[in-house]
């Protein structure tokens, strides 16, 4: 099991390694640190023609992986990988299709100035292209320590079930605190009664879910929960989160098959969210016991 | 378990592509050469204060022009394949010639590319502006460029919306470079047909028969004027040599430079030639009204010419020439901000020029410090001079012939012991760089004693002093005092410390 993880030489970069620690101390994973370096294309129409930016383009960017590798600690198994790209998103899901990585880790931009999750626009391509799952680090995230749990936001559309099939295979492996959450904007004059049928979605969903992984279920008795507030991102705000905690959400339905977009409604979780999140593409399938999470 | 890799490791398992080897082939080569000639920006440019110094001969000029361009061209390229390296001029004259000629040379190359950025600029503004009359229709709006504070805030966007997109690094596409190339091919074309349409019909500014005279460059009238007409024809092959130095991108390594570099130099010629001799036919060389000898159409002859001779399309010209220069804008911001990286990784500039931004990978600091020379220099230039555009152009003719002439002398003197074994040696390494470098240099001491005379170029002055030899002399002067700074503060590099003097041994 591999998880990549996109890095760069900057406070984001740390975001994303303290993630992965994270992520990997949980889960037994192994770490690819991946640096992306442009690709010079001809067409670039640079005068005069010049052979040798790349030579000091790479002395950095090897001292950078270094860099990157020092802070990842001793006990964390961990490879660096340079690979060239057109852009890093594209560049990131070649490195994790060719790994067979079964996450990719990115920190989200540290410029955003109000939120905990003001998307970079690496973040956001990867966030509508990625076709592994993709892990989110928070704006200055620096807890190194496992994931202490799961919560897995299930909304009632299509595709619920394969999200909480993914989250389910990645609690029973650690045997990893599981919540289920489903999260409700109430208008004025909205009532307890959307709150119910929250409540009883998310039943329905973790019984059916029986049929998935039913002995899963049995050992890892999954809190349900129904988040509200006046809005989604109030709503987030009012759910408690512990530290060590992991939000995991589907794909909109206008994804590829086979491939992250963020809907709107998870655009709106991830604007509110403290804690780091995961991203899993739509029709996704457990590859094998060994590959997931 | 512990599988931590150590750098040597660090690419293992993925692919490693530099450039994609094999991509372009000659079709794709020429259109690189063209774009970076960008030839519907050079000739609006060019054409004017070349037919200032040499009239009617100007198709000569151009031909003839063409000849030390194509003989340091043949250096660099050996220079290229011995020490590929992003200082270029700045890395090979250091390495023939030592630390300050070296040093020298990278500031010319620096200066050159930072005065062409401010022209680019400039040149896109006007035509920006040009655009908007034409669009709405409304002739006003074209004047709205002579108003000094606006032309110098709308060009200081230009350049830092260039900067910009220069230090996240967008990729140009082949496509986007193809149909670039290809509208400017075309919108030239045009223009010289329906300027000799006009010639046909009567209805020409000024009809000028065409004459054999034109293409004698003996018969311009003083060397004084030969030189300034040769030092502003190398500025229109500029960009050229980078058809020569293509390899490992070409399909066909062997054959494709080579042929991609005739092909090029032949469709420019061509256009040139056609255009060259459609606007003198057109408009004749008179300094009044329309005539390409007036001084106010020498700034840019194709904001004046495209409406009369093309009608209602001459906002085609204008799209035509506000993209070429724009995207050059972009690309060229390139080469100042390697130069200085590569001269601030060899310590020869204070260590944050070597700076290199972790999120888009691009020279962050070198880039920035180009767009501000750029923008300085076109606020000085402007405020100053008469013809801004005029003055910057004939400046800039002179600092390509300073750096250019450096590097085709360095690689004379790298080359020293090879140079007479074997005839391909001799001509590549010794003779054409050689005779191409005297040329240049030549080219610059003369424009720049002729400069000094108050009524060159647009006739700008100091204190009776020409404005082009204040700007080109004071740029090179400006480089040796920050050259000696350096020296006191950081004087690792120029005790040969970093890039060490050497030749290229005779190794057969």
């Amino acid at each position: 099991m591999r998880y990549v993880v996109g890095y760069t030489a900057n406070a984001r970069g740390g975001d994303a390694v303290n993630l992965a620690v994270a992520l990997a101390r949980r889960q037994g994973a192994i770490l690819d640190l991946v640096m992306v370096m442009p690709q010079d294309s001809p067409y670039n129409g640079a005068y005069p023609p010049v052979s040798g930016i790349g030579d000091i383009l790479a002395e950095q960017v090897s001292q950078w992986v270094e860099e990157g590798l020092a802070l990842i600690p001793e006990d964390v198994p961990a490879q660096a990988h340079i690979q060239r790209g057109e852009s890093e998103a594209e560049a990131l899901i070649a490195a994790a299709q060719e790994l067979g990585a079964g996450l990719l880790v990115i920190g989200a931009s540290s410029t955003g100035l109000f939120k905990r999750f003001s998307i970079g626009s690496v973040a956001s391509s990867l966030l509508h292209a990625s076709t592994v799952p993709v892990a989110l680090a928070p704006s200055g995230y620096s807890r190194t320590e496992p994931i202490t749990r799961l919560t897995c936001a299930l909304g009632t559309r299509v595709g619920a079930q394969e999200v909480l099939a993914v989250a389910l295979a990645m609690a029973k492996r650690r045997c990893l605190p599981l919540r289920l959450v489903s999260l409700v904007a109430l208008g004025p004059g909205e009532s307890d009664a959307t709150v119910q049928d929250a409540q009883a979605h998310l039943n329905g969903v973790a019984q059916a879910s029986h049929t998935l992984a039913a002995d899963a279920l049995e050992t890892l008795k999954p809190d349900v929960v129904v988040g509200t507030g006046r809005t989604i991102e109030d709503a987030v705000d009012r759910l408690d989160w512990q530290d060590g905690e992991l939000l995991m959400i589907g794909s909109s339905r206008l994804a590829h098959s086979k491939s992250i977009f963020l809907g709107a409604t998870a655009n709106r979780i991830l604007r509110a969210l403290p804690v780091p999140m995961i991203v899993v593409p739509r029709d996704f399938e457990i590859p094998d016991e060994e590959a997931i999470l | 378990m512990s599988t931590r890799d150590t750098a040597a490791k660090t690419t293992t398992g993925l692919s490693e592509k530099g450039l994609k080897a094999g991509s372009v082939g000659l079709i794709g080569a020429v259109v690189i050469g063209i774009s970076c000639i960008a030839p519907a920006y050079t000739l609006t440019a060019a054409l004017g204060p070349t037919v200032s110094e040499v009239g009617v001969h100007l198709p000569a000029i151009f031909l003839v022009g063409f000849i030390p361009m194509l003989l340091v061209a043949l250096g660099y390229r050996e220079l290229n394949n011995a020490m590929p390296d992003a200082g270029t001029s700045f890395t090979w004259a250091s390495r023939a010639f030592g630390p300050w000629l070296g040093w020298m040379g990278g500031w010319g190359l620096i200066a050159a590319t930072i005065i062409v950025l401010s022209n680019l600029a400039a040149v896109a503004v006007d035509f920006f502006y040009l655009m908007l009359a034409q669009i709405f229709s409304n002739p006003s709006l074209a004047d709205l460029t002579t108003v000094l504070p606006l032309n110098i805030a709308t060009t200081l966007v230009f350049i830092a919306g260039a900067c910009w997109i220069s230090y996240r690094g967008m990729e140009t596409t082949k496509t986007f470079q193809y149909v670039l190339v290809a509208f400017q091919l075309l919108v030239l074309g045009w223009f010289a047909i329906a300027a000799f349409a006009h010639v046909a019909n009567g209805t020409a500014f000024d009809a000028t028969a065409i004459q054999a005279d034109w293409f004698n460059p003996f018969a311009v009238e003083s060397f004084s004027q030969f030189a300034a007409g040769v030092s502003l024809s190398i500025f229109i092959f500029w960009g050229w040599d980078v058809t020569l130095t293509m390899n490992e991108e070409t399909k066909d390594p062997e054959k494709t430079p080579g042929r991609a570099a005739t092909v090029t130099v032949v469709v420019i010629m061509v256009i040139y030639m056609t255009v060259s001799l459609a606007t003198l036919a057109f408009a004749g060389i008179g300094t009044e009204g329309l005539g390409a000898g007036n001084p106010e159409n020498q700034g840019s002859i194709f904001a004046v010419l495209a409406g009369p001779v093309m009608g209602p399309f001459a906002i085609l010209m204008s799209l035509a020439i506000l993209s070429s220069s724009a995207a050059s804008l972009q690309s060229t911001f390139v080469s100042p901000a390697r130069t200085l990286l590569s001269m601030g990784h060899y310590k020869a500039l204070p260590q944050s020029f070597s700076k290199i931004s972790p999120t888009y990978k691009s020279p962050s600091y070198a880039t920035i410090a180009a767009a501000i020379a750029a923008a300085a220099f076109y606020v000085v230039t402007r405020t100053l001079s008469e013809n801004a555009l005029w003055d910057t152009i004939t400046a800039l003719g002179m600092m390509i012939c300073f750096y250019y002439g450096i590097t085709a002398l360095a690689c004379v003197w790298y080359f020293r012991a090879e140079a007479f074994h074997g005839i391909r040696s001799f001509f590549f390494k010794f003779l054409a760089p050689l005779v191409g470098g005297v040329i240049l240099l030549v080219m610059f001491f003369k424009t720049a004693y002729d400069s000094m005379d108050p009524a060159y170029g647009s006739g700008s002055n100091i204190a009776g002093v020409g404005l082009v030899f204040i700007l080109g002399a004071g740029v090179i002067l400006l480089g040796a005092v920050l050259m000696l700074i350096m020296n006191w503060r950081h004087p690792e590099f120029f005790k040969g410390k970093v890039l060490r003097r050497g030749s290229q041994a005779y190794n057969p």
